[in-house]
């Protein structure tokens, strides 16, 4: 596989204030790239970076292998960019932004077909105001389409959305990525990020802490497993932390227990074991795999969202 | 690419009711508030006259004053009620013919008139003139004086011009102002909130093409604004252009040029679009009133009435008036075109100094 995007030692201040500090990295062809961390970590100033918006303080990136800083509108050209929190021309109907911006570019999509992609050929005559929020987001990024490019860039594609409007727009990301462009998206979601990305960078005060694949970030862990036990009893909490294989024990607001264990097939025998001798009548079991969110924690020892 | 984006800009213009409310329906509430109130035409004047003399003389010059055009004069018999009117505002003027008149006429001292009047009225000193004239002719004229000299009145223009004339212009230059100034500063602002600049500067367009189309559709737009503002004048108002339209035209645009920068560079300086509203104000209103859309500059006091006249609406307007109402050649404001180019070169490099696509 090859690589279409570089990252080599960027890094960006504004000020006195670093908000990449040195990251390396590189997407490959075809793949769907995110990068995950919290507010303020630095994701859409890396992004912006590599599109061409932002001039890194030092660094080189490279898309398609052409530098983004030395040929700019090369780049430009060949790439879809879809802003955090952008909006369009209030006073043109979704069919004439479309167009408008596909006269940008040298070679363009029909937009009757981009629309119809994003199940809104029946608004190409209404403006962005008249769409709902999942519609509107469902626009921005087929706007991002319109010269038909190689890599997409979405920063947090699918923030402030209700569930239902998140789960349409991942299949229709999805679906740019069956196109076989490549897709790099920015989230604080970690659902979002296990559910689209091949591949997560996890950045965390301008720095990318960890990437790799969803499923071999989560096995680094040295706790991959989440034992979830609600029960009634006096005695519960006491003795947990001593079961075969427990490494923390965390309770949650509404009672529920959460138990980090490094090999679940030892905690849980220790478990039922604990329950009989203690009297204790679980009510609740279920092992989970430990996600991104235990990633996050354990590399940075902060909750994702906070 | 500049074509589809000039069109783009047309529409967006056309269908955004704040950016007509400032091109059109501005400038045209003062056409139709002046043009309705013709306030150069002065008002017929009610003036009340007690004829206390009953006699040939007094007879006589009630006569001759009513002949008078703007004079409406009315007899009254009881001088106490006639004078409680004058103070209540109900009467303006109030003659007073006292008794014998004319067997008074040439006895020394002679019989004198009263004009009794309300002082607030902002017209009344060039009545009372009008008055004193009137009674000093009929003086003349009663001693068989001869007329020694003459006033021959020739107005300094061949036209007769009204106030309303004399504005037209002045809503043409203002309306070019605000429109221009506070319409491309807000819509700068609203494309820097919500991000748009930023998403074209995403795209491989050139950046002077994107300005070029807006610069572009606003001066499009600003002859046809210019259009409308005189049609209505001269069609609904009867107002009088005697110049070239063409001229009329270039001066149009090449005012507009320096707002249009100024429009960027409020554009740049405001964060959101309620500032560059604000600010936009700030900048066309002082000018509305001091750069002469009203009243003529050379009535302001000397420092300000110099100082004025380099606002860039100022030269526009003087130039505009010469080229609307005397006929004259554009050419002919070498120093009003100097000062307007000033304003074109240094606003074109403060906004391209200061204007940001992202911050």
């Amino acid at each position: 596989m090859t690589d279409v995007i570089t990252v080599d030692k960027l890094a960006k201040s504004f000020g006195p204030v670093a908000a990449v500090r040195g990251v390396s990295f590189s997407v490959r062809q075809g793949e769907v790239f995110g990068i995950l961390g919290p507010n303020g970590a630095g994701k859409t100033t890396t992004m912006e970076c590599i599109e061409g918006l932002q001039k890194p303080t030092s660094g080189h990136t490279l898309i398609l292998g052409i530098d983004t800083h030395r040929e700019p509108e090369k780049v430009k050209e060949r790439i879809g960019v879809q802003l955090q929190a952008s909006a369009y021309f209030d006073h043109l109907t979704l069919r004439e932004i479309l167009e408008l911006f596909g006269s940008f570019y040298s070679r363009s999509l029909l937009s009757d077909e981009l629309l119809s992609k994003v199940s809104l050929q029946e608004k190409a005559n209404t403006t962005v105001a008249r769409l709902s929020g999942g519609q509107k987001q469902r626009f921005t990024i087929a706007a991002t389409l319109v010269n038909d490019p190689e890599v997409v860039f979405l920063d947090e594609p699918t923030t402030g959305l209700d569930p239902q409007a998140r789960r349409s727009l991942w299949e229709f990301i999805q679906s740019i990525h069956e196109e076989g462009r490549t897709v790099v998206l920015t989230t604080h979601y970690m659902e979002e990020a296990e559910f689209l990305c091949q591949r997560v960078a996890i950045m965390d005060q301008g720095q990318v802490v960890a990437l790799d694949t969803p499923t071999n970030l989560v096995r680094s862990l040295p706790v991959p497993y989440q034992v979830k036990v609600i029960a009634q009893s006096d005695a519960l909490g006491r003795g947990l932390e001593a079961l075969d294989s427990v490494k923390a024990v965390r309770r949650a607001e509404d009672g529920t227990f959460y138990l980090s264990s490094s090999d679940a097939t030892h905690t849980l025998p220790a478990l039922m074991e604990w329950a009989h001798q203690t009297g204790t009548r679980l009510e609740y079991l279920e092992v989970l795999p430990a996600n991104l969110e235990d990633v996050f924690l354990s590399l940075t020892g902060r909750e994702l969202r906070d | 690419m500049l074509l589809r984006l000039l069109i783009a800009n047309l529409k967006m213009i056309a269908r955004d009711r704040q950016a007509l409310f400032w091109a059109l329906v501005f400038p045209l509430i003062f056409v139709v508030v002046f043009g309705l109130f013709r306030l150069d035409q002065p008002p017929t004047l009610h003036i009340g006259i007690v004829d206390h003399a009953q006699d040939s003389l007094s007879r006589a010059l009630v006569q001759n004053l009513g002949q008078i055009g703007t004079f409406d004069t009315k007899e009254w018999e009881d001088e106490a009620k006639a004078r409680q009117d004058v103070k209540d505002g109900k009467l303006d003027y109030l003659l007073i013919f006292p008794e014998g008149m004319a067997a008074r006429m040439t006895e020394s001292p002679p019989a004198t008139i009263t004009l009794v009047y309300d002082r607030t009225i902002i017209t009344s000193a060039a009545v009372v003139a009008a008055i004193q004239r009137f009674l000093d002719q009929v003086n003349m004229n009663l001693a068989h004086a001869p007329s020694l000299l003459a006033l021959d009145e020739q107005g300094v223009q061949s036209r007769q011009l009204s106030y309303f004339d004399f504005l037209l212009p002045g809503f043409v230059g203002m309306g070019v102002m605000t429109f221009s100034i506070i319409g491309v500063a807000s819509t700068m602002a609203l494309y820097r909130e919500k991000k748009i600049l930023r998403r074209i500067l995403a795209t491989p367009l050139p950046v002077r093409t994107f300005f070029a189309a807006h610069v572009l559709a606003q001066l499009f737009l600003s002859l046809a604004q210019a259009a409308i503002i005189l049609a209505a004048g001269i069609l609904l108002f009867g107002g009088t252009v005697v110049g070239n339209y063409l001229y009329i035209a270039l001066l149009v645009l090449l005012g507009n040029l320096a707002f249009l920068n100024l429009g960027f560079l409020v554009g740049a300086i405001a964060k959101t679009v309620n500032a560059a509203n604000g600010l936009g104000n700030a900048v066309t209103v002082p000018m509305m009133f001091f750069s002469g859309v009203f009243f003529p500059t050379e009535e302001l006091p000397k420092v300000l009435a110099v100082a004025v006249r380099y606002l860039p609406l100022s030269p526009m307007l003087k130039a505009l008036r010469g080229v609307a109402l005397e006929a004259r050649p554009f050419w002919d404001f070498p120093q009003e075109l100097a000062i307007l180019g000033a304003w074109i070169v240094v606003t074109s490099f403060l906004a391209a100094r200061f204007f940001h696509f992202d911050r």
